[in-house]
């Protein structure tokens, strides 16, 4: 499909690695000693709340913002003090930033023309990534006179005719209606596979983030959480952070007291004492035996209700139910703490019920309540 | 403020029916517009009437018209010499400001260098001086440099004393540009002029054009500088010459009406074919920080 840049972008791509990277604006440390490195051709998203320093780490690859420390390398050069043209990288930003006096044609052909290709070698480029990126018809009109979906369209035209070592993409999709932005986060993904070219990734969205990503990289307040294949992160999560950030409706997070029951490690959920088995039992028993205090995390797809306890299970109220049509969102009062319980669309429950709360302790999390870590 | 115009009147604009208020919006407006265009239109009228026209019915249409006046105070009246000189000051003026403006503007607006504030106030200073205050100085100024009867003089003093509201108003353009649209050509490869020259220029060009023609009104219709400035008869511009012709042909209202039209024909032509851009590019940036 993409001919023009042979089967794969072959030669062109470069890993890319960030050194104790720091950005400070004034006495705001923007981000804080970020290490990465990103395979040549591989897709990574940087992922966090808005703020977190995601795109300034972006911004900082691109050339567009300085260096406080660390460094930064494409390939085997260290592009600190490199100009973004110089760094041979194509961005597409959240407001696609098109020309708006230009023609679609031009704007794909800015990058060609400022480097001063020949007509015909532009010409020739700007018909084939138009017909890559579907926009064939359009090269004569204004962005103005475009839709939302065909924009995005021209900047990522214009970010893949260059043929770049890397791509960097600033929430690219963001500015899409949610239908649009499925069907596009699709293509996105073949686009990258088959130029084989090293793509970050920089979105909030973490649904995006888990289906883009070969991996994640997920940033809270200017310092990396935790980097890893979207699976593992999901499964594994480092901090209570990523734990409550990935996942929708997020993991419930319970502060739970450390107790003995009959002599084996348990659990105080809520004023309710229940055993801890199996690999729980064992988590817990490498805590210092001064700590009495962690963070219990159960998805909501893992949460059990019942009607009846076995001794294991935590009584407590429905607060709301949610129905998504497909699926129920019981939300479950444990005496101050909630529970998010994820069940078929057909489980009985109403406001008010008493139902029991359990989880599978193979696969709970638990978590440091001062380092807010995980607890293995 | 708003709460004071009537509901009906508000919605005007975009509703189908005329709304019953119609006449509160209409009737000043057309009081005003009388006011306005009426002196003007008598002049003009007048530059075509005979004396005899002019005493039979001052306040009729001239019919039938003559363009005896008008040969007369382009000729005698050395009208062509100062339309020359009002068309090239003008010109060199609207030129000189384009470039300065934008590019001074673009550089508050979008660039990042030390003093940057320190140079808006000051800028912002020079918006409250009025030139009659410093009439004497520039003067001074002006013959040290051994300029004074020259077009530099005029150009070189118009163009200073108007850069700071016209460097505010190209400011506020560039501002309004988003703000990715250069990160999006850095990256693409351009330098800052490429940038600049290429990209944000051609954006900003419904401010280019307010600045054009109001610099143009503004130099077009300037008295007070080509007057001190500018001693010579031949180097006099139009509205220094209405001035002198009105001593010398006091009572021939023909001719002066003439000169009157010859003087304000050009910027109001000019302002009828470009008002639209003229009020968009004065609603979409000017105004705002």
């Amino acid at each position: 499909m993409i001919g023009f840049l042979g089967p794969r972008n072959e030669g062109r791509s470069a890993p890319v690695a960030f050194e104790h990277v720091v950005k400070r604006f004034g006495a705001v440390t923007a981000v804080d000693d970020l290490s990465l490195d990103v395979p040549d051709g591989e897709m990574l998203v940087l992922l966090g709340p808005s703020g977190c320093g995601k795109t300034t780490s972006l911004r900082m690859l691109a050339g567009l913002e300085s260096i406080s420390g660390g460094q930064i390398r494409i390939g085997d050069t260290v592009v600190n003090e490199l100009p973004p043209r110089a760094r041979d990288i194509a961005m597409v930003f959240q407001s696609y930033a098109l020309y708006a006096h230009l023609t679609v044609y031009e704007n794909l052909a800015y990058p060609l023309r400022v480097r001063k290709l020949p007509k015909a070698e532009i010409d020739r480029r700007v018909r084939d990534v138009a017909g890559v990126v579907q926009i064939g018809e359009l090269l004569e009109r204004k962005p103005k006179a475009l839709s939302g979906g065909q924009r995005q369209r021209v900047a990522l035209g214009r970010a893949i005719i260059r043929r770049p070592a890397v791509f960097l993409m600033d929430e690219p999709l963001s500015n899409l209606d949610a239908k649009l932005r499925l069907h596009t986060r699709g293509e996105l993904k073949r686009f990258q596979r088959e130029l084989a070219t090293t793509t970050i990734y920089v979105t909030h969205d973490q649904a995006e983030a888990m289906t883009l990503a070969d991996r994640l990289a997920i940033m809270d307040r200017g310092i990396l959480q935790q980097v890893g294949r979207p699976k593992e992160v999901y499964a594994k999560p480092a901090s209570v952070f990523v734990a409550g950030f990935l996942g929708s409706p997020p993991m419930n997070l319970l502060d739970v007291r450390v107790t003995s029951v009959a002599g084996s490690p348990g659990l105080e959920i809520a004023g309710t004492s229940i055993p801890a088995t199996g690999s729980l039992g064992a988590r817990l028993g490498t805590l210092a035996p001064d700590q009495r205090e962690v963070i219990l995390g159960v998805r909501p797809e893992e949460v059990a209700l019942s009607r009846e306890t076995s001794g294991d299970r935590v009584p407590g109220e429905v607060f709301v139910v949610e129905d998504l049509g497909n699926e129920i969102l019981v939300t479950l009062d444990l005496g101050g703490q909630f529970v998010m319980a994820r069940m078929p669309s057909d489980y009985p429950a109403e406001m008010g019920d008493h139902l029991w709360f359990g989880f599978d302790s193979e696969r709970a999390h638990l978590f440091d309540t001062v380092s807010q870590r995980r607890i293995e | 403020m708003t709460d004071a115009i009537p509901r009906s009147v508000r919605s005007f604009p975009s509703g189908e029916r005329r709304p019953r208020a119609w006449w509160l919006v209409y009737i000043p407006l057309t009081i005003l517009f009388i006011f306005a265009v009426a002196p003007l239109l008598l002049t003009w009228f007048t530059a075509f009437k005979t004396d005899q026209q002019q005493l039979v019915s001052p306040y009729g249409l001239p019919l039938p018209p003559t363009l005896d006046n008008l040969g007369e105070a382009w000729t005698v009246g050395r009208f062509s010499i100062y339309f020359k000189n009002s068309l090239i000051i003008s010109i060199a003026d609207v030129i000189g400001m384009v470039v300065i403006s934008s590019l001074a503007g673009y550089a508050f607006a979008r660039l990042r260098f030390p003093g940057q504030k320190l140079l808006l106030y000051g800028l912002l200073v020079g918006l409250t001086i009025p030139v009659a205050a410093i009439i004497i100085p520039l003067y001074l100024t002006m013959r040290d440099f051994h300029l004074l009867n020259t077009y530099s003089s005029v150009i070189i003093a118009d163009i200073a004393l108007a850069a700071p509201i016209f460097v505010f108003i190209m400011r506020a353009f560039f501002k309004d540009l988003p703000g990715e649209l250069d990160d999006a050509a850095r990256v693409d490869g351009a330098n800052e002029l490429q940038i600049f020259w290429q990209i944000m220029l051609p954006l900003a060009r419904p401010g280019l054009m307010t600045v054009a023609l109001l610099e143009f009104l503004w130099s077009w219709n300037d008295l007070l500088l080509p007057l001190v400035f500018l001693v010579s008869d031949d180097l006099r511009t139009l509205p220094v010459g209405m001035l002198f012709f009105q001593g010398r042909f006091t009572i021939d209202y023909g001719l002066m009406s003439a000169g009157v039209l010859i003087l304000s024909l050009p910027v109001t032509l000019l302002f009828l074919i470009f008002q639209r851009d003229f009020v968009k590019g004065l609603a979409s940036g000017a105004l705002k920080g």
